[in-house]
């Protein structure tokens, strides 16, 4: 595999087309062989406001995250796009539209903020689309074609991928949009040569690449329907819908349905209703819609009910920032709702552990009988990786539900107190298994009881019954290269990627540093945990919350305070920033 | 009070000098260098020791990249001027972006410059203006055992010196065509041949190019008059144009330079000429006269800005200025033919 590490961002405004040329750059090195991370950024308006920006690692081998600093920059908006400059490498690479359609005052070019080593590629993108295709749209797609040949991508890579996205659409369409691209990699080619020497080239991988792209939304939505599920409730909300709207296309195939219901509310209460009867089904929210669920939420943890719910985090609290990543309802994931009320709640890393942990959750939920909350963040929905799924097992896919022995025929305890926690489950309807199921709390046989005792044992089994899962959730994992490393980084979710590469990068750099993944929130491998934490000088626990939440969980088992790296900026944590941190606490 | 905002077109020897000594007389001015080039500021003279492995491409440039932050000069590279309005004090960029200055030094160099008979081999024949050409040279060299040069300016005679260096067979095929900014005449053509067959080339006589292809085993065959050579490679030196084109419609009196009194001034206010581009009036000969090599460039990118900063600095030359390149005196020429 080549050593190639570059980070290439497209800056326009909304309209511009940069989310969809992002796409395509991505689509057409993947297709060329790379491994690819990229994530979008863009405002909650719709069209017309705001700023928006992709941002695609480009490396030989599967990045764990994005690179703090640009290689390249396509600006489709110069105004936007100066802003971008100071995550420019000093010297890095920046293509414009040279001949915008009026004169600016001097300073609004991006050309006059560019640095001294900063190379400058002006490319008339405007003109070129216009020229190739008639129209302006195809500025986004000129300036592909420019990026190409600067950068000595196949045309034929990017042929393919706008014909997997335009063709849909029409010949005209996909015409006119290769004629834009192939305009600007022609003038890339005549009019660019001469600055292109220094510049690295993405020549296609001799390797290539069996491995697909996806985002994490997507994964979750392709193990959905791994898993088998029948039915979708859902009600949108950023960044969760893209699961609703790839499911509608798709979950129809397999004989299932998509609901949009009226609300959150009444989408978890018909995936609990769902799996009561017997069927796989899920949901997928944000923060707010997680807060409406929580009352069902605990329902399905009282009635001992299946539930999986996609908690797609944002920036909070409330409807906070609905396009901008964070990772704080790990609380009110492991927490929130009236009463003891535990549940599951995993958290994945990357797009390959979203795949993975969705189709767990189904698993966990049939064979606990419980809610499971899988925990993400716009950061892992709506980034996109070069990975190839897994093969599913029979084990995958198969029912984890417990069913009761005929012995108990006419004599079933729904609730049967086990040593375990985990009485085994008829599904409504089963001949001889008749059963009351009510939020209130109950007798074995699920009769509303409120006695003290009863509360307290059905309580206990309950919690014994969540802590017999743990041999099924995934474990922490450990990064460490030696047995006493002064100090020790634990995270999770897609903020674990970056942290991991901070901890790489000190580690040639010749510090004691380790690292630990917890992506099991909930249970938690407190032994596990608390051993590597024993072993570690200092912990140190980066996480996009303002709170310290993981922090605040797995804090206590830690023989002294940990240390907190928290970030609420609405963008993922950099690679520096941790770095920094480890090396203010190690050197 | 309007901000004081300088601008140097040009970012070889003269308008770096220039740049640097205006920060110096005016702190507190914005200046900004344009370039329409990519590369870093560099020593063009030193182009041909780097072609003959005296020195690291490390050692042509002059600046650390970090010169110019630290004097808070903005240097805009690969930003082409495609017009100057003198008169209302702004220039234009290609990008369509509109530039505006309070005092402009116009320092643009120039472009190498083949004569009309010999554009139809332009394509086998190589220049030396950049960094990036002398690369070149040096990668062509590689698989090459001789050159045949053609002209006779004074980075021919330091590449012929280069390449004699690097163990090549030199061919020079001196010319007697006049070209900007020399001129040979018959004495001085004898004392270079001369020089230069005892150096170890071999002088053509001024002859007729009468064709030049590449042949099959990737060598090139040149005809002149009746003889017919074959070398590795061939390089053109006829001097360097002014790369003015930019300003035909700018008001600047123009000759084959920009025409400047003896201050470098243009005629405009605040707007100063020096370097390559500049045919500076000499009030004694009533005549203008160019001026070439590093140092020169140097001088006058160094008075343009003194001048431009408020001070009124003659740029002085004696009547027949000498330069010695190499061992080799060379005449400059005064602007008589032209």
């Amino acid at each position: 595999m080549s050593r190639t590490d570059i980070t290439v961002e497209i800056c326009g405004m909304s309209g511009d087309g940069t989310i969809a040329a992002g796409g395509l750059l991505n689509d057409a090195l993947a297709e060329a062989g790379f491994s690819i991370l990229a994530f979008d950024s863009y405002p909650a308006e719709i069209r017309g406001f705001g700023r928006c920006i992709t941002r695609s690692r480009i490396t030989g081998t599967q990045p764990l995250a994005l690179s703090d600093k640009t290689d390249v920059l396509i600006s489709l908006d110069d105004k936007q796009s100066i802003s971008r400059i100071p995550i420019l490498r000093e010297n890095g690479a920046v293509l414009f539209d040279n001949h915008p359609p009026a004169f600016l005052p001097e300073g609004e070019s991006i050309a006059a903020h560019v640095g001294t080593e900063m190379q400058l590629f002006g490319v008339p993108f405007g003109d070129l689309a216009s020229g190739a295709s008639g129209s302006l749209r195809g500025r986004n797609l000129a300036a592909l074609g420019a990026f190409a040949s600067l950068f000595g991508v196949q045309a034929e890579s990017f042929h393919q991928a706008i014909e997997k996205k335009f063709g849909p659409k029409g010949e005209a369409v996909l015409d006119a949009n290769l004629k834009c691209f192939d305009a600007g990699f022609e003038y890339g080619l005549k009019d660019l040569d001469d600055g292109s020497d220094g510049l690295p080239k993405l020549e296609r991988q001799a390797e290539g690449s069996e491995a697909s792209l996806l985002s994490g939304n997507v994964a979750i939505a392709r193990a959905a329907l791994d898993a088998g599920i029948s039915l979708y409730f859902g009600y949108p909300i950023t960044p969760a819908t893209p699961i609703m709207e790839y499911l509608a296309k798709e979950l129809p195939k397999t004989g299932g349905k998509v609901v949009q219901m009226e609300d959150e509310i009444s989408s978890i209460g018909a995936v609990l209703g769902s799996f009561y009867a017997g069927k796989r089904a899920m949901t997928a929210t944000s923060g707010p819609g997680l807060a409406l669920m929580t009352e069902l939420i605990t329902h399905g943890v009282m009635a001992e009910i299946p539930a999986v719910i996609l908690d797609a985090q944002r920036g909070g609290p409330a409807t906070g920032l609905p396009t901008k990543t964070e990772q704080s309802d790990l609380h009110a994931a492991v927490y929130g709702g009236p009463g003891d009320s535990p549940r599951i709640v995993l958290a994945p890393s990357n797009v390959l552990e979203c795949y993975q942990f969705t189709l767990k959750s189904f698993q966990l939920a049939e064979k606990y009988q419980i809610p499971v909350i899988l925990l993400t963040s716009f950061y892992l929905d709506n980034r996109v990786e070069t990975l190839r799924l897994p093969s599913r097992t029979e084990t995958d896919t198969g029912d984890w539900n417990v069913y009761p022995d005929d012995d108990s025929k006419g004599n079933y305890r729904r609730f049967e107190i086990t040593e375990s926690g985990i009485s085994p489950r008829a599904l409504p309807g089963s001949e001889g298994f008749i059963f009351t199921t009510t939020g209130l709390e109950h007798s074995e046989r699920g009769i509303p009881e409120y006695g003290g005792d009863n509360h307290m044992r059905m309580s206990e089994k309950r919690h014994r019954k969540i802590a017999s899962a743990l041999p099924d959730l995934p474990p922490p994992r450990e990064f460490l290269k030696n047995e006493k490393p002064d100090l020790g980084v634990i995270s999770w979710g897609p903020t674990f990627g970056t942290a991991l590469e901070a901890v790489e990068k000190a580690q040639e750099e010749g510090l004691s540093v380790a690292a630990l993944k917890i992506t099991s929130l909930f249970p938690y491998h407190a032994e596990a945990i608390g051993q590597f934490m024993q072993r570690c000088g200092d912990i140190l626990i980066p996480e996009l919350n303002f709170q310290g939440q993981l922090a605040n969980l797995i804090g206590h088992l830690h023989r002294k305070e940990v240390i907190r790296l928290n970030q609420v900026t609405g963008s993922p944590m950099e690679v520096g920033t941790i770095f920094d941190k480890i090396r203010s606490i190690v050197d | 009070m309007k901000e004081e905002h300088f601008i140097i077109i040009g970012m070889g020897p003269s308008g770096t000098k220039a740049a640097i000594t205006l920060r110096k007389q005016a702190p507190e001015a914005r200046i900004t260098i344009l370039s329409k080039d990519a590369e870093r500021a560099f020593t063009p003279h030193m182009l041909p020791d780097f072609i003959a492995g005296k020195i690291l491409e490390k050692d042509l440039y002059p600046y650390d990249p970090s010169t110019w932050d630290d004097l808070d000069i903005h240097i805009r590279r690969c930003q082409r001027v495609t017009d100057v309005s003198p008169g209302n004090g702004h220039l234009l960029l290609d990008h369509r972006e509109v530039l505006r200055f309070t005092g402009l030094i116009l320092a643009v160099g120039g472009r190498p410059q083949i004569p009309e008979p010999y554009l139809p081999f332009q394509d086998l024949m190589s220049t030396l203006k950049t960094v990036k050409d002398a690369k070149q040279w040096i990668e062509k060299l590689e698989g090459v055992d001789s050159v045949l040069v053609i002209g006779g300016d004074l980075t021919s005679l330091a590449v012929a010196k280069a390449l004699l260096h690097l163990g090549k067979k030199v061919f020079f095929l001196i010319n007697e065509d006049a070209f900007w900014p020399l001129r040979y005449d018959m004495d001085l053509m004898r004392k270079v041949s001369e020089r230069l067959s005892q150096g170890g080339v071999e002088v053509i006589p001024s002859g007729k190019l009468g064709g030049l292809f590449r042949n099959a085993n990737g060598k090139t065959q040149v005809r002149i008059d009746d003889r017919t050579l074959q070398v590795g490679m061939v390089g053109t030196f006829f001097g360097l144009a002014p790369d003015i084109r930019f300003l035909a419609r700018s008001g600047f009196s123009m000759d084959r330079g920009i025409l400047v009194d003896e201050y470098l001034n243009t005629g405009f206010e605040g707007i100063y000429a020096t370097g390559d581009c500049a045919q500076v009036y000499h009030p004694g000969l009533r005549d203008y006269w160019v001026s070439i090599g590093y140092e020169n460039a140097l001088n006058l990118g160094r008075i343009a800005a003194l001048n431009l900063a408020g001070r009124r600095v003659q740029a002085k030359v004696s009547g027949e200025s000498i330069f010695k390149v190499r061992g080799v005196n060379v005449n400059t020429s005064w602007w008589v033919e032209f």
